[in-house]
Order: C-alpha cells, then sequence, then structure tokens
C-alpha cells in the first residue's frame, strides 16, 4: 500500500492495517530471533574451536619446554625465569588432582562427584536410601545413619563440573603463557618478572582484578545454583522421592500430556499459561495507558495545584505493596468485607460477591486482580510518565490545535508515539514482571481459587505462583523446575521479539 | 588510591558472602554395626549426654510452661549441665519448619498428627528409645498412630486435636445442636452465622466421611481409601451441598477464629460453628454462661439422621533424627510427655492429656469442650496415614459443596472423584 493510500484510511483500518502486517511479519520475526539466538551459540562454538586449534598448534610449533607444560602446567615458565608464576600454575594442577581424587573427604566432590551424577540414577551402586539406626560398638549407643541426600550429591556434582571447567580454563592459559615466553626468548626479549605481573593487575590489568572477585561470587550463587535447578527438571524429585534419579525429559512430558495420568498436569499449564499471558496483558497495557492519561489530566493547563495531586498519588507507593494488598484481600472479603458490606447498605447488591473465592465463576475473581492492580499499579506509570510527558515539546501540540485536531487526535499522533518510543524497554520489563508477578496474585487470592479441576492450582494462579504452591505445598519440585524452565523461554522470546521489533532499537537516534 | 578502594570493596563483597555460608564440620564416625528394624534393645536407660545443647519448639500458647518444663529437667538432671532454648514454633507449621534444614531445627518439637506421614517420608524422626515405658501409660490411639512397623516414632503429648460444635445457648437450645438442621434454623431465628471452615480440608473431610468414606493408609505413596460406597457419600454430600445453600445467609465458611471474633462482637454475628480447642478458651471467655459445647449434629440424609463423623488427631513430641544429643532429647521428650507434665499442661492451656490417668484429672474431666471432643471421638476417623496431599483437594471439595449451585448429584460424584484422584496422585 502506498503512503497516500494509508494516509487517508481511518485509525481502525489503519490499525488492522498495521496488525495484518505485523501478524505476517511475525514468522519471519521470530526466525530472526532464534537466528540470531543461533548466531550467538555459533560464535561461543566458533570462539571455544578456535582456542582449540590454537591449544594443538601452540604444541606442534613449541619446544620441549612447551611440550612438557602440557602435562606439567607452568614448568616452561620455571625454566625460563618466570618462577612465582610458574609455581602458582603447578600449584593449581596439584590442587586440582588432590581435588579430584580425595574430593576434600566429602562423599560426591571430585572423581566420586562425576561418578555420582552420571550414575545415581539407578540406585544400585551402594547408595542408601533410607535412613536407620546403627548401634555404636564402643559406647553401645544408637547412632543415627542418614541416607544419602541426592540433593547433596547432585549439588557436589555440579560444583566439581564448574571446578573442572575453570581448571580446564587455567589450563589452557597456563599452555599459551608457556609458548609466549618461549616466542619472547626467541625474540630475545626479557620476560615479566612476577612483581612486574603483579603490578601489572594493578594498572592495565586492574579490569582483570576488579572483575575477578565479582566474577567469582556470581559463578558461585547464581550461575551454580542455575545449572542446579535446570538440572533437577531432568529429576524425579518430588514428595515420594527423597531420593530421586534421572528421568530425562520425562517431567516435560507431563507438562504437555493431553491424556493418560498426567493429563491434569498438561491441562493446567495450558489453562494456566494463557492466563498469565492475558493477565500479563492487561495489567500491563491498562496500568500504562491509564497512568498515563491520569498523568496527562494532572498535566495540563489550568488545573490547580498540580504538585498537590501528584503527590497524592505517589503517596500510596510509600505504603508497602503487600500491607495495600492483603488490607484489599480483606475489604473484598465475602464475609463481611467492606466493600461488600458498602454495597449491600448502599443498595446496589442483594447478594455478597464473592470477589476472590468463587469458584464456579473465576473470571469474577480474575477481573477483580486486574483492577487491583490497576489501583496499585498507576502510581508508578505517574511517576514514570509525568516527566517524559512535560518534555514533550509544546510546539508540536500547538501546531496540532492550530490544525484542527482534539484532544483524542494529539494524544494518539503525538502523545503515544512519543511515549512509546521512550518507555517500550520500560513497557516490555513491565510485561516481564507481570508474567512473574507474584505479590498481586499471591497476596489477594492466596488458596482461595484452589479448585479440583487444575493440579494443586487455582484459577487465578500465574506460572510462577503455581510454582510456588508446588514448590512449597505439594513438593513436586521437579515438575516446579521444569515451569521455571518454560517461564523463562516465554519470558524471553517474548522480550527479545519485542525488543528488537521496537523503534527504539532500531533507530536510536529518532526524537533526540 | 580509587583503584584500592575499589579493590578493597571488592573483596569486602566477597568476603561478607563467603563469610555467611561458613558451615560447621561433622565429626569423625565411630564403628557401627547395624541393628534390624523393631529390634528394640531391651529397657535401654536414657543416658544423657554431658554438657549437652538442646534447641526446644514450642506453640505460643505453651511456651512459658514449656519453659518451666525445661527448667525441671534441667533441675532434675543438674550433673550434666544441659543447656536447653525454648523458641516459639506453631505446631501446625513444625514439620515444614523441620524440612527445610533439620539440622539446624529443633531437637525436641511439638507437631500435630496430620505432619506425622511427611516426617516420617524425610525419615526426620528418631524411634522413641524408650518405647515400652511410653507405650504403657499413654492410651491405645495416640500410641497406634504414630506406630510405624511396629517402632514407636513419637511421644504422645495430647488427644484432643478434634473439634466439636460450639455454640451461643441464647441463640441455640441443647436440643437444637443435636441435629445441623436444627442449628440452622436456630440461627437463621437469630438471624447470626453458622461457621465451618469449609475450605479447609481438615474440617470439609467430615462431609465425605459421614457418608462412610474412610482413610486406610498410604500404600507406596499412595493414599488408600476403605471400600465406600460411592452412591452414599454422594447422597450424604449432596444433604451438606443443599442444607448450606437452603440456609446460605446463615452459612459462613471462613476460618475457625471467625467464631470467636463472631462471638466477641455485640451483638453477637455468630451463634454456633464447629471449632477446636485452641479456641475453646476464649470461647468460654467471650460466651461466659452462654458457652455451650457439644458432640457434631446428625444431618438428615434421605429421611435418615446420620451422625457427622469428625477427623481426631493427636499432639506429638518428636525428636529430630539428626540431633546431635539424641539421649538428651529423648530424655526431655520422655520428660515434657509424662503424666505430671500432661496434667500441668492440662490445667495451663486446656489441652487434654494423652496420658490415660492424667485424663482423670478433674482440670480434664470438668472442661465442657473437652467432654464433648471426648464424645465426638467414638465419631471420628483416627488422624493416621493421611498423605500430605490429602487437605488441599478435600479443601476445594469443601468449597464446591457450598460456593457451586449445580450440586446434583451427576456433578458433585465427578467432584468427588476428582478430589480422590488428586488426592491419590498416582
Amino acid at each position: 500500500m502506498k503512503y497516500i493510500d494509508y494516509v487517508q484510511l481511518n485509525p481502525f483500518q489503519k490499525f488492522w492495517y498495521n496488525f495484518k502486517n505485523a501478524m505476517i511479519a511475525l514468522p519471519s520475526n521470530i526466525g530472526k530471533v532464534f537466528k540470531a539466538i543461533g548466531r550467538f551459540f555459533k560464535k561461543i562454538f566458533v570462539g571455544i574451536g578456535k582456542g582449540f586449534a590454537g591449544y594443538f598448534t601452540r604444541f606442534v610449533k613449541g619446544d620441549w619446554a612447551t611440550k612438557l607444560s602440557y602435562i606439567i602446567m607452568g614448568f616452561g615458565n620455571i625454566v625460563r625465569g618466570q618462577i612465582g608464576k610458574g609455581i602458582i600454575f603447578l600449584a593449581t594442577e596439584i590442587a586440582f588432582i588432590l581435588f579430584m581424587v580425595t574430593g576434600l573427604g566429602q562423599v560426591g566432590l571430585g572423581w566420586s562427584g562425576i561418578y555420582n551424577l552420571g550414575f545415581f540414577n539407578n540406585g544400585k551402586i551402594g547408595f542408601h536410601e533410607k535412613a536407620y539406626w546403627a548401634v555404636d560398638e564402643v559406647t553401645g549407643r544408637r547412632v543415627h545413619m542418614p541416607a544419602d541426600n541426592s540433593m547433596k550429591l547432585l549439588l557436589y556434582g555440579v560444583m566439581t563440573l564448574v571446578i573442572i571447567a575453570l581448571f580446564i580454563v587455567i589450563y589452557v592459559a597456563a599452555t599459551k603463557s608457556a609458548y609466549k615466553i618461549q616466542q619472547m626468548k626467541a625474540a630475545g626479549e626479557k620476560p615479566q618478572s612476577f612483581k612486574e605481573d603483579i603490578s601489572a593487575l594493578l594498572d592495565e590489568k586492574f579490569h582483570v582484578t576488579l572483575l575477578a572477585f565479582p566474577t567469582l561470587t556470581i559463578s558461585i550463587f547464581t550461575i551454580l545454583p542455575l545449572i542446579f535447578m535446570i538440572l533437577i527438571a531432568f529429576t524425579n524429585y518430588d514428595q515420594s522421592h527423597n531420593f530421586f534419579q534421572w528421568v530425562g525429559f520425562e517431567t516435560f512430558g507431563q507438562i504437555f500430556a493431553t491424556t493418560g495420568a498426567s493429563a491434569l498436569k498438561g491441562k493446567t499449564f495450558i489453562e494456566l499459561t494463557k492466563w498469565t499471558l492475558v493477565w500479563a496483558v492487561f495489567a500491563t497495557v491498562l496500568n500504562y495507558i491509564l497512568g498515563m492519561v491520569v498523568a496527562l489530566m494532572i498535566n495540563k493547563k489550568g488545573i490547580k495545584l498540580k504538585a498537590l495531586w501528584r503527590t497524592l498519588f505517589v503517596v500510596t507507593v510509600a505504603v508497602p505493596q503487600f500491607v495495600s494488598l492483603l488490607l484489599m484481600s480483606q475489604m473484598l472479603d465475602f464475609n463481611n468485607g467492606a466493600i461488600n458490606l458498602v454495597l449491600q447498605h448502599l443498595g446496589i447488591i442483594k447478594e455478597p460477591i464473592n470477589f476472590l473465592g468463587d469458584l464456579s465463576h473465576p473470571w469474577i475473581a480474575r477481573i477483580t486482580v486486574i483492577v487491583v492492580n490497576i489501583w496499585v499499579g498507576i502510581p508508578y506509570t505517574i511517576l514514570i510518565t509525568s516527566g517524559i510527558l512535560m518534555n514533550i515539546p509544546a510546539d508540536l501540540y500547538e501546531s496540532a490545535t492550530i490544525d484542527g485536531a482534539g484532544p483524542v487526535r494529539s494524544f494518539v499522533s503525538i502523545t503515544l508515539p512519543y511515549m512509546l518510543f521512550v518507555t517500550t524497554p520500560y513497557l516490555i520489563t513491565t510485561f516481564i514482571g507481570n508474567i512473574n508477578n507474584f505479590n498481586v496474585i499471591y497476596l489477594l487470592c492466596g488458596s482461595a481459587q484452589q479448585s479440583n479441576e487444575l493440579y494443586r492450582a487455582g484459577y487465578t494462579d500465574l506460572l510462577v505462583t503455581w510454582l510456588f504452591n508446588l514448590t512449597t505445598v505439594s513438593g513436586d519440585y521437579n515438575l516446579a523446575a521444569a515451569i521455571g524452565i518454560m517461564v523463562f523461554i516465554v519470558c524471553a522470546t517474548v522480550s527479545l521479539l519485542t525488543f528488537n521489533l521496537t523503534k527504539s532499537a532500531k533507530n536510536e537516534e529518532e526524537f533526540s | 588510591m580509587k583503584k584500592f578502594v575499589a579493590l578493597v570493596l571488592a573483596v569486602l563483597m566477597m568476603a561478607s558472602v563467603l563469610v555467611a555460608c561458613g558451615g560447621g564440620n561433622k565429626g569423625g564416625e565411630a564403628t557401627k554395626t547395624d541393628t534390624p528394624k523393631g529390634d528394640t534393645p531391651a529397657a535401654e536407660t536414657l543416658d544423657i549426654e554431658d554438657g549437652a545443647k538442646l534447641l526446644v519448639w514450642s506453640a505460643d500458647k505453651a511456651v512459658d510452661l514449656t519453659k518451666k518444663l525445661c527448667e525441671d529437667f534441667k533441675a532434675a538432671h543438674a550433673d550434666k549441665n544441659i543447656e536447653i532454648e525454648v523458641q516459639v514454633q506453631g505446631e501446625d507449621a513444625a514439620a515444614t519448619q523441620l524440612l527445610k534444614d533439620p539440622d539446624a531445627a529443633a531437637d525436641v518439637f511439638s507437631f500435630a498428627s496430620d505432619q506425622l506421614s511427611r516426617l516420617l517420608k524425610a525419615d526426620s524422626l528418631a524411634p522413641v528409645f524408650s518405647a515400652e515405658d511410653v507405650i504403657a501409660r499413654n492410651s491405645e490411639d495416640s500410641v497406634t498412630v504414630a506406630t510405624v512397623d511396629g517402632e514407636l516414632m513419637a511421644f504422645p503429648e495430647t488427644c484432643d486435636n478434634g473439634y466439636c460444635l460450639i455454640y451461643d445457648k441464647s441463640v441455640v437450645s441443647d436440643e437444637q445442636a443435636k441435629t445441623l438442621e436444627g442449628v440452622l434454623e436456630a440461627c437463621k431465628a437469630a438471624g447470626v452465622k453458622f461457621v465451618i471452615d469449609a475450605g479447609n480440608g481438615f474440617y470439609s473431610c467430615m462431609f465425605p466421611f459421614t457418608g462412610g468414606l474412610k482413610i486406610d493408609g498410604i500404600k507406596d505413596d499412595v493414599q488408600q481409601f476403605n471400600d465406600y460406597n460411592e452412591d452414599e457419600v454422594v447422597a450424604t454430600l449432596k444433604a451438606f451441598s443443599d442444607l448450606f445453600h437452603k440456609y446460605s445467609d446463615i452459612f459462613m465458611s471462613s476460618e475457625d477464629s471467625r467464631i470467636n471474633a463472631g462471638f466477641q462482637e455485640t451483638p453477637h454475628t455468630v451463634g454456633a460453628g464447629i471449632d477446636g480447642p485452641w479456641n475453646v478458651t476464649a470461647d468460654l471467655a467471650a460466651l461466659g454462661d452462654n458457652f455451650g459445647a457439644a458432640k457434631l449434629p446428625t444431618i438428615n440424609v434421605n429421611g435418615e439422621d446420620k451422625q457427622i463423623i469428625s477427623l481426631h488427631g493427636f499432639k506429638y513430641i518428636g525428636v529430630n533424627a539428626v540431633s546431635k544429643y539424641p539421649y538428651a532429647a529423648q530424655a526431655l521428650a520422655d520428660f515434657l510427655t509424662n503424666k505430671e507434665s500432661q496434667v500441668e499442661r492440662a490445667k495451663a492451656v486446656a489441652w487434654a492429656p494423652s496420658n490415660e490417668e492424667a485424663l482423670k484429672d478433674p482440670a480434664v474431666t470438668e472442661n465442657a469442650a473437652l467432654s464433648a471432643i471426648f464424645e465426638q471421638k467414638q465419631y471420628s476417623v483416627l488422624q493416621s496415614g493421611i498423605a500430605e496431599t490429602f487437605w488441599t483437594p478435600m479443601g476445594a471439595l469443601g468449597n464446591y459443596l457450598w460456593q457451586e449451585s449445580a450440586n446434583d448429584e451427576a456433578s458433585i460424584k465427578a467432584q468427588l472423584e476428582k478430589a480422590i484422584m488428586l488426592i491419590k496422585d498416582e
């Protein structure tokens, strides 16, 4: 369609036209996102491949000292005068070998960790699946012999894997260093002394020093648990399996089951995914639009006491969210809740409305949580948008008025595009935040919507609150982990897709 | 200088995280021989470890008493230098808290029988070393429930974890309190509410139980039910549902604390409710002379008056299996559940003893609510061998009965089947 035709369309036709185009382009856009992900992984693998290639060429080109460094780390450095560095490499190697052999005296670390990780699925190789009481021969007292803790075994196995990965990095660095010093000698340069290396860490390599600690802590406290939790999804760890085993993709099969014993889990997953997306769209869009409208109203010329109105709205932010939500939940209570009582006294309703607990009409509770969320969320939007709104050049509005545009027209053609451009990243984060909006749903509904039509869930449960129920109430840990992975995939796809489509990503210079 | 500061900050950040994670070391292991299960060494003396440090969890209401009893215990074993710390931990969540981290949890803790299966599944309970003695002094029911494969796994503490009908005598006459229809009619006449926590599986299981459903233990992690007559259960559920709908403005499904709140309001907004002994002291204080307690009423199912069947449980004191001082913990648990301690508990917080002799104490026999609960006990299902999956689907079934207007037999039957399927969770 040519531009001239497009301009002549009415707003609905325009919307339909854009919507149609977006839908047609959607598959290719999704494809693009996956291609980008593919490129990312390709880069990583190519990098690793190059590293290995370098590893072998260095070995071929290296002299005897360098070659020996491939077995005895740091040998090349020591021979050529970098004693301090060489000793550190050597010590690392010795420590690693000791760790792998002895496992620091802990069952499950080191080699046994790798062994357990691979084999604890069949439970036949000498694990204690049950705890028991033994009698100490010396004192004659009873002693508790705990069962093997497969959580611990899995955790230690993962820890061992991470340590091996770290060692490989250091090992490759050692071979590199040995080759480099060989080349330096060949070129007649004087190799850096240990002191110089250390001072380099405080000078031109200061970034390495600074980042070392955070990287270490992130690996221990973020990446390791993440790998651990992902692995849980592939086990049968639940209420009835304290000693759990690998089951592969069985849990994911349960999530997508439509028939058989797991049909209810599959149905619950589909039902809750649908509701989660509906909720996320409504919670995001309504809060955004309504918050902006309120902010616009406050900003309007001729409104007195602007600061007061703004403050009044923002004061609600000062009350902790969980307090206002629990209060709201009390007010909406079926038995003598304030809202029901007021409506009854005013004669608007005869019977009290079960806002949050009506199982036969779950949409009542769903609408209620969306409305309450608007009330909770609008102040934040006002806060964020007022500043940007005041920045829109007033002359744009003036010229629009002169051209005969009404308030709606100005909003749609000036305010909205401007705001969308600036706030799209914010919208995406809000959308993702709403997919995982635990507080509003959990504090408002609790278990009021629990239904036997769904597997350990209620109609207002989001995937994340279902996950919470599964872990804290019914102990289906593997199912919860699998759902967590699914939620991550949904969130990642949606945010990558939308962000890549936004103007802010495509054209960063516009509107500046 | 700036670099130095940045570096120090980075190190501090990591150090603070690492310090928080320091763990304790475990001592070496001695040589051990296995004892086959059930083969308890005869007449074991509880030889308390020297310098034992014990952590005790007690319910909020009983915490002062527990502290006092612990002091008595220390005085009785003054030569052993025992240290005891008492912390407040509700019995309803004791298992949850303990299973989070058994190593950091209490050595001796009080819990209700609904958590027994969870604790057993996680192997978190130490068997009772002085079993013979404990079995001899406690009521048979309380011992049976906590016995697994011939081994007693916890010390019985109370025997009153059930519920009964609590009513305001100025609203409901003793005669009316005999039938559910009578209670509801009386409440309707006075314009006050009748409260059952129908969304809570602990209470709502009385609906199917009245229809003949019973629990038959757990087999291979699956809850078993007795061979029940489904039509009879459905008919009973329908009778309940019909009553709740007929008196929809009188019947209120709310937490049991609502009953006491209603008694305290002037004028009273609640006329009667099904409540447990934990609220009874407060109910008595609110109602005074009008306080009435009776066994659960009957309900008319197709012309026949059926006694409502309740769930009856016990409270136990358990010893953490991973306690560092198992013998001291066993001795303390034994002391906290002996006859004298149980009588003191009955006097202080009106918890009925599981000890047969302590039950004859006037503090128990003169308590109207406890008498009502004991009367109800003969019409009850013992809270034993209940899977953890039991409660939520039961609660949802209860909610369905009073909420859903489509309460024909076919839909109720479908709901019952769904609930049972979810409880079994095969």
